[in-house]
């Protein structure tokens, strides 16, 4: 059954984000309280927790958007101190701009990161194609369904190729069918591109359906209460894996794990 | 469609019948042309004085046009200045907001003393009636930046500069364009205001001159010119502010 606390079966594969005994204060108020975990490259991993515990912060904190109190993130070996051009982050709200077509948005990160010459250069193409945008290039965003401004947000996102992508339920504000779909397009891209992958959610079945991992926080003040590997073979599909035994043994587990099962 | 075409009729009709209650009344009551012209003489008047009126309406808009172009560009700078300088949020802010406070009709015969009958003067004043506007509204404007979009432009690694222009700018200009709407027609009045005061040209002057000289219907040839002059100002900041489409949504 599910070992907690084993390590994953990659063990050979380098850390990729070292959480190093991490605690954060906002004022008397204590968010995360010596979180510590290894995520190794190329790894899928999920921070599963119920809301209010943290998870949100703990990747702002890992984004290099705010510090912490104790501890500190090591990302590749090196320190993280502010924003790195190695992490890309996906935020709740889908973050484009309105007065930018989808073009213009889809370029907005690279153009940003390294400069109007390589976003103007770059092809976009196989992105839009990807994340079923074709035909809305000239559209803005006013004129897409929520779906669709996501899946541009998170196209602006790749775009950048980052080695590290950081997820914050990116999918939660959309309806099943959208999820199911965008979910399994980021399945496809990250065993493609090999990226390292860290999504917080407060979907149990989600959490398991993706990830290498699942790191499970208690409420505040947040820790990792828990490491669960989730075994599973790979390529998964929502509708196959769901029907599976294995799966269904998972979200009963993590249900416990959180206290509502 | 047929609604469209009933209520412009409606608004039609309206404007003819008080058109005719206008002429038709001073006409019946044989009412003293200084006192209030028909308004068959008003329009006979301002034919006839078109030249004078064209050219006072030049020497008017060089005015609003100076005064409302300084009021931008410094308003929007002082906007800045308020925003990213802590500084001067504490101690400009507070003096801008009581500056405003001065009723600016009352500053008039001083910046005249200052300024002298000229250019300047007028110019003086259709600043000072357009700057507040401005000024409130750009920041307004910057502070309605949306918190999650800065947090991308960080977590990005945008620079200051990329931030300002890419994102600050566009979510300010909106409002802006709302504050320019307001300070357009406030910059005309300022201007005549200034021209009542101390003038020798511009179309303030020539209501002055003309009510003096008993022109009654020269004066409402101007005031026509200058209402004309104003909505025309209005249209065109309207017409320019539709380039920032993406303010209704």
């Amino acid at each position: 059954m599910v070992a907690a606390g084993l390590k994953p079966v990659a063990d050979l594969a380098p850390v990729a984000i070292a959480i190093d005994g991490v605690t954060k204060r906002f004022g008397g108020l204590t968010a995360l309280e010596n979180v510590t975990a290894d995520i190794n490259d190329r790894e899928f991993v999920s921070i599963l927790g119920p809301s209010g515990c943290g998870k949100s912060t703990l990747l702002r904190i890992l984004a290099g958007l705010v510090g912490c109190e104790e501890g500190g993130i090591d990302i590749f070996g090196g320190r993280v101190s502010g924003p790195r051009d190695d992490v890309g982050v996906v935020f709740q709200t889908s973050n484009l701009l309105p007065w930018l077509n989808i073009e213009a948005n889809l370029r907005l990160g690279l153009e940003i990161r390294r400069g109007k010459a390589v976003a103007r250069a770059a092809d976009i193409g196989p992105m839009v194609e990807t994340l079923g945008l074709k035909g809305f290039e000239k559209h803005f965003p006013h004129q897409l369904s929520g779906g669709m401004r996501h899946r541009v947000a998170i196209g602006q996102t790749l775009l950048c190729d980052p080695r590290v992508l950081l997820m914050d339920e990116p999918f939660g504000a959309l309806d099943a069918l959208t999820r199911d779909r965008l979910n399994m397009e980021l399945l496809r891209i990250w065993q493609r591109d090999a990226k390292t992958v860290v999504l917080i959610t407060h979907s149990i079945a989600e959490a398991v359906l993706l990830s290498d991992r699942v790191l499970v926080m208690s409420e505040r003040p947040g820790r990792v209460i828990r490491d669960v590997t989730i075994d599973l073979p790979r390529p998964r599909d929502p509708s196959k894996t769901r029907e599976s035994a294995a799966f269904g043994e998972y979200v009963v587990e993590l249900s416990r794990l959180m206290g509502v099962g | 469609m047929t609604g469209t075409i009933r209520r412009a009729a409606e608004a039609l009709l309206f404007c003819v019948a008080l058109i005719i209650l206008w002429e038709g009344g001073v006409r019946l009551f044989e009412v003293k042309p200084y006192l209030l012209p028909s308004l068959s003489a008003i329009a006979e008047e301002t034919w006839r004085a078109r030249a004078q009126l064209w050219q006072h309406s030049l020497v008017t808009l060089g005015e609003v046009a100076l005064g409302f172009a300084f009021a931008t560009v410094l308003g929007v700078a002082l906007a800045a200045l308020i925003f990213f300088v802590p500084l001067a949020k504490r101690t400009l802010y507070p003096f801008v907001v009581a500056l405003q406070s001065i009723p600016k009709i009352g500053l008039a015969p001083i910046i005249v003393v200052w300024c002298g009958y000229g250019l300047a003067s007028k110019v003086t004043m259709a600043f000072l009636f357009a700057f507040f506007p401005i000024v409130i509204t750009t920041l307004g404007g910057l502070a309605s930046t949306p918190a999650h979009l800065e947090e991308h432009f960080r977590a990005l690694g945008a620079k200051p500069w990329a931030s300002f222009w890419r994102l600050r700018v566009p979510s300010a200009l909106p409002s802006f364009v709302d504050g320019a709407k307001v300070a357009m027609p406030l910059a005309v009045i300022g201007a005549i205001v200034g021209e009542f005061v101390g003038s020798n040209d511009g179309l303030g002057n020539l209501i002055l001159i003309a009510t003096g000289s008993s022109q009654t219907a020269l004066s409402f040839s101007a005031l026509l010119v200058v209402t004309g002059l104003s909505l025309a100002l209005f249209y065109l900041i309207e017409a320019l502010g539709r380039l920032v489409w993406w303010r209704q949504g």
